[in-house]
């Protein structure tokens, strides 16, 4: 049972839970988490990057899908805006762990790109599109960590191209 | 002493992408972790946590129809909440510092920022073990005490009057905030 008591004034209560972890969970041992533990889990998420590269194709198929309907509507398009947002959110998330960097920073930006763009004109439209192309390259020519040079120079590229869009 | 067996812990993983549900569980495993469920979103896991006494919570915020900021609530304040003490990680892209600050003011334990890796996995569950936090019940706000160090000599913000008052999250800037700037953050 937890117990309650008022350790402040009459409206602010100060409870103490039971510490239900405590009880289950035993420190060192066999079956510890040290760090040679730590670096298997790392390596377990390492072997899972082919089937992030499989994965991802699905979410790279439905960004496009998601920006050719904003296309076709000529920016018009909350649902697809959203939709967009939310794949490219999904890309940011995910690609850092299985060693893509650059899917997480170009997802991020993206992300901050479209966040309050409700209604994005042509040249707005062409950036949108340039980030998605980046991601689909970046995937294709399986580009790990910070891409190298090649890395550096996409990323550049990128932000002139999304500064002639951003508000000032 | 930051060594743990996990095995006997039961995790819920909420999540409404499978590939991060399986990452997590993945990572969980490799841990040493026997006992991993999995709901799509913050309903789904409300149902489960009736009938699976989950030792930790790990959350995605974004789902629907519940998303994640709803279902800590639910879980803190419901009046059906089967564990409303349960330790919770809010697993996020965002990471903006509004963002971090809604999550604490809704009751979450811990933060994880996305991408994720074993080590800021661990470091959060770590952390959980390590510092048991009292939980405080002050206006509109249940949850862990959001003040984790003593400090005799502060002279800051009574936030804990204030909230009897407003019940409000605290705002902040829009800026993407690091896992160690997260860290840093809720650490005070």
């Amino acid at each position: 049972m937890s117990e309650e008591n008022g350790q402040e004034d009459a409206q602010v209560r100060v409870i103490t839970p039971p510490h239900a972890l405590a009880s289950k969970v035993r420190a060192g041992g066999p079956g510890a988490v040290d760090p040679a533990a730590l670096e298997r889990a790392e390596q377990v998420i390492t072997n899972m990057a082919d089937d992030y590269l499989n994965w991802v194709q699905e979410d790279l198929r439905l960004i496009q899908e998601a920006m050719d309907e904003l296309k076709s509507s000529g920016g018009d398009n909350q649902v697809a805006i959203s939709r967009i947002f939310a794949v490219s959110h999904d890309i940011k998330g995910q690609g850092g762990s299985f060693g893509y960097d650059l899917m997480t920073i170009v997802g991020n930006d993206l992300c901050r790109l479209i966040e309050y763009s409700d209604n994005p004109d042509a040249s707005m439209l062409d950036v949108i599109q340039v980030h998605i192309d980046t991601m689909k390259l970046i995937i294709k020519n399986e580009m790990k960590g910070d891409g190298g040079p090649e890395g550096t120079r996409l990323l550049k590229g990128l932000e002139m191209v999304a500064s002639k869009v951003k508000p000032s | 002493m930051s060594n743990y067996n996990l095995e006997r812990l039961n995790f819920l993983i909420v999540d409404d992408n499978k590939h991060m549900r399986a990452l997590v569980k993945s990572i969980l495993h490799a841990l040493g972790v026997k006992n991993c469920v999995e709901a799509t979103d913050g309903a789904d896991a409300f149902k489960e946590l009736r009938h699976y006494p989950a030792d930790v919570i790990i959350c995605d915020w974004s789902m629907s129809p519940l998303d994640g900021m709803d279902f800590v609530r639910l879980v803190r304040t419901g009046k059906d909440s089967p564990n409303p003490f349960v330790p919770i990680i809010m697993l996020t892209g965002h990471t903006e510092m509004n963002r971090v600050m809604e999550a604490r003011d809704a009751g979450v334990h811990e933060f994880l920022a996305k991408p994720i890796s074993a080590k800021s996995l661990y470091a959060r569950v770590r952390s959980i073990i390590e510092r048991p936090r009292p939980f405080i019940r002050a206006g509109m706000y249940f949850g862990p005490d959001r003040r984790r160090r003593e400090n005799p000599n502060y002279k800051g913000k009574e936030r804990r009057k204030e909230n009897l008052e407003s019940g409000g999250a605290e705002g902040g800037g829009a800026g993407e905030l690091s896992q160690d700037e997260v860290s840093a953050l809720l650490n005070g």
